[in-house]
């Protein structure tokens, strides 16, 4: 075979590898739009569900998730930031910092359903907290964990080395300059990075089975240690009636409303990305 | 510990730091956090290994008996791993290759977004994907009465961990030096020839790593492998018969933890699995770390 007949063959092999990725891709949303968009409607949104999800809509489940992930990110983000603070200016030795990274890496790791065993074990039956709200967004802010550290560490090493020194030529102390100069100066990198998680977060079912939500006749929680509806765990219940052309329906739905939210959550993490930006290179 | 900062203005550094105490109590909550989640793995297994050791490292399950052999699920697990690797690593390389040709910026950052989609679609909406097409296109076309068995598994998954492959790869063969592709071209090679012998070796332990990252996410992956395989506590026969039904780790765990007792043998085992599968998805990542640092320190 000759050189320029390989190359032909090779140059056609790529571009149908790459074909194949967009199709892929191109069945994956229209079908989620178009299976969702049919089941889809204001009334569908707004009211309860019924039938254990076969009827009815998925009002409870969209504002259980909402609830789950913005207790979650409100648990991680102070822990987040105060690691990655750490890691940037507290930390002196290579090798500590090393090994931070590889617990993060580790946490990063660990798979969603382990997650989900260790909520089971740790705080609903060692500790006797029962179903709960509170406890699926505990064990949703540690998966978040990693990613947010990671991406907030990555905001502040990236700062201007010149930020920090003209801070300290001004007299500012070691508090003062995180305060004044590092915290404000990557808070677009920061919420960019939490951006990220939640739409990850949002989307997990594993982690939050056995220890956060009830499947269907749940309303709205009480209090923080009552259980909740969320769209991924109602999604799940739903698909394995798949033989229910109704409840395969609702699924579909509701698969569409989740997909919405990851992906309000992932443009807004773009847009703000793109619109800090500009600030390191002023 | 003296700053830099402290050295300048001793005065200033008696004060307490109140960001200091603040960051330091972060970073021993995200410490407390992971041997928490280890310790708590490694202690419930601890019955596992007392009360079921005979059978545990057999091939059958059958609780109701006291009989808990794990192998079917651990085989399970690889098997439906390496399908999905199969398909999605010589798709993924070849598409990383055909983006990084495009010369065309706005295209390619198409392209990265698409990818960024593809990966942020939720792993219960791959399930049901699956549960709706996939196993019904496989029962179709090798004419069997449910498509819910290993080849399912592992094609939803290959979808679901290419673009985690191809994106890393990309960012692997687009950091490889200009100069490499330019003086491979200068002395005539053809493009395949640059690419492949000249492109892939200087990019090999980034996709390595991409791999190895890869492979970690497949084998914890549920939610989607849960609703598709089938669900059988046997290897299959043939063993590598991808048209039988099976069971990995994690359908195993998804759906057997809900209904076993807290403090039960049959718990522990399960418990056991997930350290397992634990083990080799820490495993995985730290090699795929170290990896991708050998081919940047290069």
């Amino acid at each position: 075979m000759s050189r320029s007949v390989k190359n032909h063959i090779f140059s056609a092999v790529t571009k149908l590898a790459l074909c194949l990725c967009a199709a892929v891709l191109g069945f994956l949303l229209l079908s989620i739009m178009w299976q969702g968009g049919r089941a889809i409607s204001l009334d569908f949104i707004l009211s309860p569900a019924r039938d254990f999800g076969t009827s009815g809509g998925i009002v409870f489940q969209i504002l259980g998730s909402l609830l789950l992930v913005v207790t979650a990110a409100l648990i991680v983000l102070p822990i987040a930031v105060g690691t990655a603070i750490y890691r940037e200016c507290y930390m002196q030795l290579a090798q500590n910092k090393a090994r931070l990274d590889t617990v993060l890496y580790a946490l990063n790791a660990i798979p969603s359903i382990s997650y989900g065993i260790f909520g089971l074990i740790f705080f609903v039956n060692i500790l006797g907290t029962g179903l709960s709200w509170f406890v699926g967004s505990l064990i949703l802010a540690m998966m978040m964990l990693p990613t947010l550290t990671l991406a907030s560490h990555a905001a502040m090493q990236a700062l201007p080395k010149s930020y920090r020194e003209n801070a300290q030529a001004l007299g500012l102390s070691q508090g003062e300059i995180i305060r004044h100069v590092i915290l404000p100066q990557s808070s677009g990198g920061i919420v960019t990075g939490l951006m990220i998680s939640l739409a990850r977060a949002i989307g997990e079912t594993a982690p939050i089975m056995f220890i956060a939500t009830a499947f269907s006749g749940v309303s709205l929680p009480q209090s923080l240690l009552e259980p909740v509806a969320s769209l991924p765990t109602h999604i799940l219940a739903l698909a394995q009636q798949s033989t229910d052309p109704q409840a395969l329906q609702n699924a579909w739905g509701a698969s569409l409303v989740l997909v919405s939210f990851v992906a309000a959550f992932s443009a807004l993490a773009f847009y703000i990305r793109q619109k800090f930006s500009h600030l390191g290179q002023r | 510990m003296m700053t830099d900062a402290a050295v300048i203005m001793p005065k200033r550094s008696v004060k307490f730091d109140g960001i200091r105490a603040y960051a330091r109590l972060s970073i021993l909550i995200t410490l407390l956090i992971i041997t928490l989640i280890l310790g708590t793995l490694i202690i419930q297994s601890g019955p596992a290994i007392f009360a079921a050791s005979e059978s545990l490292f057999t091939t059958n399950w059958k609780p109701s008996e006291g009989v808990y052999g794990i192998v079917p699920m651990v085989f399970g697990s690889l098997f439906v791993m390496l399908l999905a690797m199969a398909i999605a690593l010589p798709i993924g390389g070849f598409a990383a290759l055909a983006i990084s040709r495009i010369k065309s910026l706005r295209a390619k950052r198409a392209w990265r977004s698409a990818l960024e989609i593809l990966a942020g679609i939720p792993s219960i909406v791959y399930g049901l994907i699956g549960v709706a097409y996939v196993s019904l296109w496989v029962a179709g076309a090798f004419d069997l009465q449910s498509g819910r068995i290993i080849l399912s598994a592992g094609l939803i998954l290959s979808v679901m961990i290419l673009p985690t492959f191809l994106s890393l790869s990309e960012d692997a063969i687009s950091t490889v030096p200009a100069a490499f592709r330019e003086n491979a071209q200068a002395l005539g090679l053809h493009d395949y020839e640059v690419e492949l012998n000249v492109i892939l070796p200087a990019a090999a332990p980034a996709i390595a790593s991409a791999a190895l990252l890869s492979l970690g996410r497949a084998l914890g992956e549920t939610m989607a492998v849960m609703l598709v395989i089938g669900s059988l506590d046997r290897l299959p026969s043939p063993l590598f018969n991808p048209l039988s039904s099976g069971q990995t780790i994690t359908s195993k765990l998804g759906r057997e933890v809900g209904e076993s007792a807290f403090g039960s043998t049959h718990f522990s085992v399960l418990v056991l699995m997930s350290l397992i599968l634990v083990a080799l998805t820490i495993g995985l990542t730290i090699l795929s770390q170290r990896l991708f640092k050998q081919g940047a320190s290069r």
